[in-house]
């Protein structure tokens, strides 16, 4: 449990830099509960640069399909800890 | 009143056209401009992953490997694609897309995505899934009438038929 807790932490860190980076903002500014298109909206452009920053650094893949299941900050974090538990 | 089939091969000459425009109009009007409908073409084909080879990418595409090195060139040029040798077997070469490139793609993906959305959104269930039947039945065989060209068998069967015709004219 402590492990998946640490897990969890270290996946929120690099994704919320990750956006920040994204959307030329302050890591401070983004929260796991933001929705990613409504809260932070995040073009179409910005959310490619995102998804593909999380493929290249994690060495996953998002297809279209899975990204339709993510509304929030926290719910890519998730779907990350599942892809890189396999 | 135009016959059924006539109105279906209008219909069908008409979408061909009109979706190769919107990509075209798409891609004039958004982040990349600088490629043809083709060259984005050509990034799907090599697709955002793994890394591909020359071969396999222009069997895909339909093309020769000659013009697909001619493609390449240009979208290596403008950033687009890595090309590189192969580690273990120098004669491999392995192409595959940059960030810009990936980015080109997805959004191109997302792009066709969007329109089928928006189409099969005036249907109901039963009829997305009657519609998406139909539009399977069409490709499958539109496919096999493609196929019919493609095999060598049928260039020799078109050969032997004009070897006969040919005998038969003579006598």
């Amino acid at each position: 449990m402590a492990d998946l807790d640490h897990r969890k932490a270290e996946v929120t860190d690099d994704v919320i830099r990750m956006l920040a980076e994204t959307l030329e903002i302050s890591p401070e500014e983004i929260t796991p509960d933001l929705e990613v298109n409504v809260d932070l909206q995040l073009d179409s452009l910005q959310l490619y640069e995102f998804v593909i920053a999380i493929e290249e650094f994690y060495n996953v893949r998002l297809p279209d399909e899975l990204l339709d299941q993510v509304k929030t900050v926290d719910d890519m974090i998730d779907v990350i800890i599942k892809l890189t538990s396999k | 009143m135009p016959s059924e089939e006539e109105q279906m091969s209008k219909a069908l000459v008409r979408i061909f056209e009109n979706v190769v425009l919107t990509e075209e109009k798409s891609l004039q009007a958004g982040y990349f401009k600088d490629l043809s409908i083709a060259e984005m073409h050509t990034l799907t084909a090599i697709g955002p992953y793994e890394a591909r080879t020359m071969t396999n990418t222009a069997e895909d595409l339909g093309i020769t490997t000659g013009t697909l090195t001619v493609a390449i060139d240009r979208l290596v040029k403008k950033g687009y694609v890595h090309r590189e040798r192969d580690k273990r077997d120098k004669r491999i070469v392995r192409i595959s897309l940059t960030h810009t490139g990936k980015l080109a793609c997805r959004m191109h993906s997302k792009f066709q995505r969007v329109l089928a959305k928006h189409i099969l959104a005036g249907y109901d269930e039963k009829d997305r899934k009657h519609l998406i039947n139909l539009v399977d039945e069409i490709d499958k065989y539109v496919e096999q009438q493609l196929k019919r060209y493609d095999s060598s068998e049928n260039i020799r069967a078109t050969a032997s038929q004009v070897a006969q015709d040919a005998i038969k004219e003579k006598n």
